[in-house]
């Protein structure tokens, strides 16, 4: 026992006993579950700061006690704290305080505020889990719950019926991935006798390519991968600032987090594969955005390519790393993979999170409004919200010195020295983000008002400005790690250490391409969609590329093709055979035939009281067991 | 090594109750039996002269006894056994002891002390249920559910193997009473409860007629486990006595396909005779197979494995897709229950420490989840008027503690890590990888899928969305229904985040009885990084 683990106890614990406590409190007192859930993020975010500012050097650290013992098999609960987790752990805790008060203003008239809250607080126990993990169980045990509080949190707004769809969804496609994962988990384990991610660091010679993959599929749930992409827009049906915080910022980045946590199992094989999976998901993603109308649906697709982007970083990240070899330059290579996802990973964090909570914002201002055509305008009406949008929107452009351009410039420059195709791709793809969120933020913050919500539109209160202030701040600053004191002293040396620099030639070419991408973008969109215009140009004249990009591909179609025809098909077959054949004629008619004879000989007895049942019952037991006994001594 | 403080916290809070004194101990374990039958009999002697509230008292000391005795012995049996071994051991010659072999002998070992258990807090939690609903003639209701409870304690109490199926029959007989006279549907509980006898009786002969072979061929002196175990250390019995014992304790947890008793059986019962049956009774077939059959005749379980497997595989994708197709509520329940019991059966399958601790884990769980749905199922359709889903809706805002227990025992039923389910499902697929087929690996995880499918689909329909007009008017759970409940999801609650509470005993049982499968040379423990500061 130390301070470290004590204070890693203490920053786990405090959200499950302030999930208790608001529990016990029952849903009346929605303030005070309110007041605890945001002190509760405030002692997590001061806690965690304190740990990496003061009591963690930046050695690998890790503690573990035994949790369940069944020989051979053995779960232990601990911790495991390294440069990859610290990062994490700065994430969560930090966005997760600005996105808790937040809350507080979003959420003020919320009748169910105490369900919300609480849920609010057992996610960030369930994704703190996640990030202190010191083994797989463990990791799991955390990924179903943070899958759980997800759930519920979806589920908030429970009189919808998209409300009760997308809850749905999402658990069950996540618990799809999670079937791979799970048999990853099971295959590590018996290969290496261990799942702890200290001891698989060291000792991983035997990993195989299957094992990688399904370790994988989690992070295809997780972090919402095609194919199983389809649940993370439905997400949307939440309230706003669990998108941000959950479906945004920190659980769907959990499977980057994963890949990062055990990136010395994947093979060049898996890491191929894993690049490919993140490119394509990152390109289609995007496509999808310019048709949506949505403003929190169009930064779904927006999060979806982005984490494209990370899994991507991660696959081809490392497979540069890995030609490259230990010693070469700067750091270690092997982790420029994790490195550059991790760091588009906290990038992104900020800049997406304060978009999501800027449009929270103007939601929150024009009445639930979602529809970008019925808003407008809003820049001079919520010039706070307005400007920390634009500075999001440009962060997540990749405008050059915001923190998006870093962490997507480290990116595009391993892919390019990977994989060109897929190079290739990813800077189209940037092109696009900055086309679509140009769309989005001149239709719905420039030009005229366009409906009557928009128009009398004002700025929201200051606990809902400040998290934007601080958000935009980061999104500013967040890719100085090198210059400034941004992170943690441990975790500023973790990213000099991980974080891939293009060579200073490449750099300038890099910066070229960064620049023309992003502004370029941004112009397109500008030509498209004039601020002014009344209605969707892309729509009116180029209707063929708008119905593509509505039809998102037809997974859902598919999906639900597989659901209602198929799937409910196949059990409602099994349930006409299971009653007429099994049920029907193997236990009432076969049976019943020798059953009704014996019936007629027994009726005789048959006295309508139950105490007489019991009595012939027990005396046909001894009659039986006297039979028996002869029968059973002659046979043997 | 270095612990949390939390949690060696709460670990050193279970050992100083571990500190009583056990010489009490198989006082206890009679006290378990004798208690409800004690409390039936009065109530049946003198429960027309005494007012109903009397009548109650006395059901709830028949009920709760039952529930103290077991996590005394529970918290007792830490302090005396660090093997696993039975302890408390206890034994009356009732006279047939020359004649058959019989003796009253009760104890408990690590594999039984889960079950005993099991069968105390779900008593109590059915009892409390019952004695708070209204029901017509009362006093009988409680009779039989207190013999029931009778008979339960002794089950997983008992050594000796006459016992043992005396018990269960004892508790089995109220069930077919219970449904024929209490039953949900006035038209068909009659022949629900006429099915449910045949069938059940005819598993239950089957099983005895596969005890007495063990017993006569094994040539021990005595029919008590003990005994056996040390016949057949040196000696041998034939496979097909576990072929008889496998389908003759089928038949009893519904192995398929011999489970098609089980979703009309639990969908008419009163709700706590399903929690006590499905939740306890059950296990008697599992517990019998884990305790009994595989560890005395594992030459059996290695012939008939294969078939094992392919039936609980039947229960778990199978009835899987059937549970998919429910649209009553009860029956949907009834058919998710059959289908993880597939899980335990494949468990026992696994022939490993890992494989039997996580059936027991398994049985455990599923216990205390399946009587807590049923009885917020009865919650729900009481208040509803019917058991269709699809006529239910918007219950969360009518009936939001109703709601969230609903949840809960949902995410317990289906596996959700923190509730003791996930345990027995994790170590299950971890110890089927070992098997002699993993890819059967493969198609229980997917089972994780298919429940989750099911189970959602349950809540979204009876809660989300607008309640109807006639819902507004029946209001939230009241404490009868409530506080049973309560007790039920605390209890999967503390195994779920503390398992190692009974996983050390279940540990120390099975290892001395079940393979350990090998597992590749564990690493190297890293030493250098666990002290960094």
């Amino acid at each position: 026992m130390n301070d470290l683990s004590s204070l890693l106890s203490l920053i786990l614990l405090t959200p499950l006993v302030g999930a208790g406590l608001i529990w016990l409190l029952g849903n009346k007192r929605g303030n005070l579950a309110a007041g605890i859930s945001v002190l509760v993020a405030g002692v997590i975010m001061v806690a965690s700061l304190f740990l990496l500012y003061a009591q963690w050097g930046g050695e690998p650290y890790h503690v573990a006690m035994p949790w369940l013992e069944l020989q051979p098999f053995r779960l232990d609960l601990g911790f495991y704290l390294n440069g990859v987790s610290a990062l994490m752990l700065f994430v969560v805790s930090f966005v997760g305080f600005w996105i808790h008060l937040f809350s507080l203003g979003y959420m003020a008239d919320d009748s169910r505020k105490a369900r919300f809250f609480g849920g609010l607080s057992i996610f960030m126990f369930s994704m703190l889990g996640i990030v202190l993990a010191e083994n797989l169980f463990m990791l799991f045990i955390f990924w179903e719950l943070v899958g759980f509080s997800s759930y519920i949190l979806i589920g908030h707004y429970l009189k919808t019926q998209e409300a009760a769809s997308a809850s749905q969804k999402a658990f069950i496609v996540n618990r799809v991935g999670d079937f791979g994962f799970l048999l990853g988990i099971i295959l590590t384990f018996w290969t290496f006798g261990t799942t702890s991610l200290p001891e698989l660091a060291q000792h991983h010679s035997g990993a195989t390519t299957a094992m990688a993959l399904l370790l994988f599929c989690g992070v295809l749930g997780k972090s919402a991968q095609m194919p199983l992409h389809v649940w993370l827009p439905d997400a949307m049906a939440g309230p706003t600032p669990i998108s941000a915080l959950i479906h945004a910022a920190t659980m769907v980045a959990a499977g980057v987090f994963l890949l990062a946590r055990t990136y010395f199992l994947f093979d060049e094989t898996a890491l191929t594969v894993v690049g490919w999976v993140g490119t394509i998901t990152a390109l289609c993603a995007a496509i999808w955005a310019f048709a949506q109308n949505d403003i929190k649906k169009v930064l779904a697709y927006s999060t979806l390519s982005q984490l494209g982007y990370m899994v991507a970083a991660f696959g081809f990240g490392t497979l540069y790393g890995l030609t490259q070899g230990e010693g070469h330059g700067h750091g270690h290579a092997v982790w420029y993979g994790l490195g550059a996802a991790m760091f588009h990973l906290t990038t992104h964090a900020f800049f997406k999170a304060l978009l999501f909570l800027g449009s929270g914002s103007v939601i929150h201002a024009c009445h639930h409004e979602q529809d970008i055509w019925k808003m407008g305008g809003l820049f001079k009406k919520m010039p706070l919200t307005g400007l920390t949008f634009l500075i999001g929107t440009l962060a997540l452009s990749g405008i050059p010195f915001l923190a998006g351009f870093f962490s997507k410039d480290a990116i595009l420059f391993v892919t390019k020295e990977a994989c060109f195709p897929a190079f290739i791709i990813l800077t189209g793809t940037a092109v696009m983000t900055a086309t679509y969120m140009g769309r989005l933020f001149y239709i719905a913050f420039l030009g005229k008002p366009r409906s009557e919500h928009a128009e009398h539109a004002h700025e929201s209160p200051w606990t809902m400005v400040l998290p934007l202030v601080v958000l935009a701040v980061f999104s500013i600053a967040g890719g100085y790690f090198a210059q400034l004191p941004i992170y943690p002293a441990a975790v500023n040396e973790f990213l000099g250490q991980a974080v891939p620099h293009p060579s200073e030639d490449a750099e300038m070419t890099m910066l070229i391409i960064s620049l023309i991408a992003s502004l370029g973008g941004l112009a397109l969109a500008f030509v498209i969609w004039n601020p002014k215009s009344e209605r969707d140009a892309l729509a009116a004249k180029a209707r063929p590329i708008w119905a593509l990009s509505r039809s998102k591909f037809c997974f859902d179609e598919v999906y639900m093709f597989y659901v209602n025809q198929i799937q409910a098909r196949v059990a409602g077959i099994l349930d006409t055979l299971d009653s007429l054949i099994i049920s029907g004629v193997g236990t009432r008619v076969v049976p019943g035939g020798i059953f009704g004879g014996l019936g007629m000989f027994f009726r005789r007895l048959h006295t309508g009281n139950a105490t007489a049942y019991v009595w012939w019952f027990f005396g046909g037991v001894i009659l039986f067991f006297a039979v028996a006994t002869r029968g059973f001594t002659s046979l043997f | 090594m270095p612990q949390l403080a939390f949690f060696s916290a709460i670990s050193s809070f279970l050992e100083a109750t571990h500190a009583a004194t056990p010489t009490l101990a198989p006082l206890h374990l009679l006290i378990g039996i004798l208690a409800p039958a004690i409390c039936a009999l009065l109530i049946a002697f003198f429960g027309s002269r005494l007012p109903l509230g009397a009548t109650k008292a006395i059901a709830w000391i028949g009920f709760a006894l039952p529930a103290w005795c077991a996590l005394w012995i529970a918290g007792t049996y830490g302090a005396v056994a660090q093997s696993g071994e039975y302890q408390f051991l206890w034994q009356a010659d009732l006279g047939l002891s020359k004649l058959l072999g019989i003796q009253l002998m009760l104890g408990v070992n690590g594999i039984s002390v889960p079950m005993y258990v099991l069968a105390g807090i779900v008593g109590l939690a059915a009892g409390a249920y019952a004695i708070g609903s209204k029901v017509e003639r009362q006093p009988l209701y409680l009779v039989l559910l207190l013999v029931m409870q009778s008979g339960l304690m002794g089950i997983f109490s008992s050594v000796d193997l006459f016992f043992y199926y005396f018990f269960h029959e004892f508790a089995l007989i109220p069930t077919f009473i219970l449904i024929a006279m209490w039953g949900r549907t006035l038209s068909s509980r009659k022949t629900v409860a006429m099915e449910l006898t045949i069938y059940l009786t005819l598993g239950a002969m089957i099983t005895l007629g596969g005890l007495i072979g063990l017993y006569v061929s094994s040539g021990a002196e005595a029919f008590n486990l003990i005994a056996l175990q040390e016949a057949l250390a040196t000696g041998t019995a034939p496979t097909q006595i576990f072929l008889m014992l496998l389908i003759g304790f089928g038949i009893l947890v519904s192995l398929f396909p011999f489970h098609t008793w089980a979703p009309p059986a639990y969908s008419t019962a009163p709700a706590p005779a399903a929690m006590l049956h499905a939740g306890v009774l059950k296990k008697f077939g599992l517990y019998g197979l884990i305790q009994i059959a595989v560890p005395l005749l594992p030459s059996g379980l290695a012939g008939y494995g294969g078939l094992l497997m392919w039936l609980a595989l039947g229960n778990v994708i199978i009835i899987g897709f059937v549970t998919i197709a429910q649209q009553d509520l009860k029956r949907m329940l009834g058919n998710a229950s059959v289908m993880h019991m597939g899980y335990a059966f494949l468990g026992i399958y696994a022939f490993s420490v890992m494989g039997a601790g996580g059936a027991v884990l398994m049985m455990f769980a599923h216990g205390l989840s399946v009587s807590l749905m049923f009885l917020l199922a009865d919650a729900v359709e009481r208040r509803a008027q019917t058991g269709d889903m699809r006529e239910i809706g918007g219950m969360a805002q009518t009936a939001p503690v109703l709601a969230g227990l609903f949840i809960a025992g949902t995410m317990a039923s289906i596996g959700l890590p923190g509730f003791a389910n996930f345990w027995g499902e994790l170590v299950i697929f971890t110890a089927l990888w070992q098997s002699p087929h993993p890819w059967v690996a493969i198609a229980a995880v997917a089972g994780i899928v298919i429940s989750a499918i099911y189970a959602l689909r349950a809540v979204a329909r009876i809660f989300f969305g607008e309640p109807k007009a006639e819902l507004a008017a029946t209001g939230d759970l009241q404490g009868w229904e409530k506080w049973p409940a309560i007790l039920l999801l605390a209890a999967l609650f503390v195994v779920g985040i503390w398992p190692r509470g009974f996983s050390e005993h279940l540990d120390a049982a099975l290892a001395k009885q079940y393979p350990v499968k090998d597992v590749a040379v564990p690493v190297a423990t890293v030493t250098d990084q666990s002290h960094a500061h």
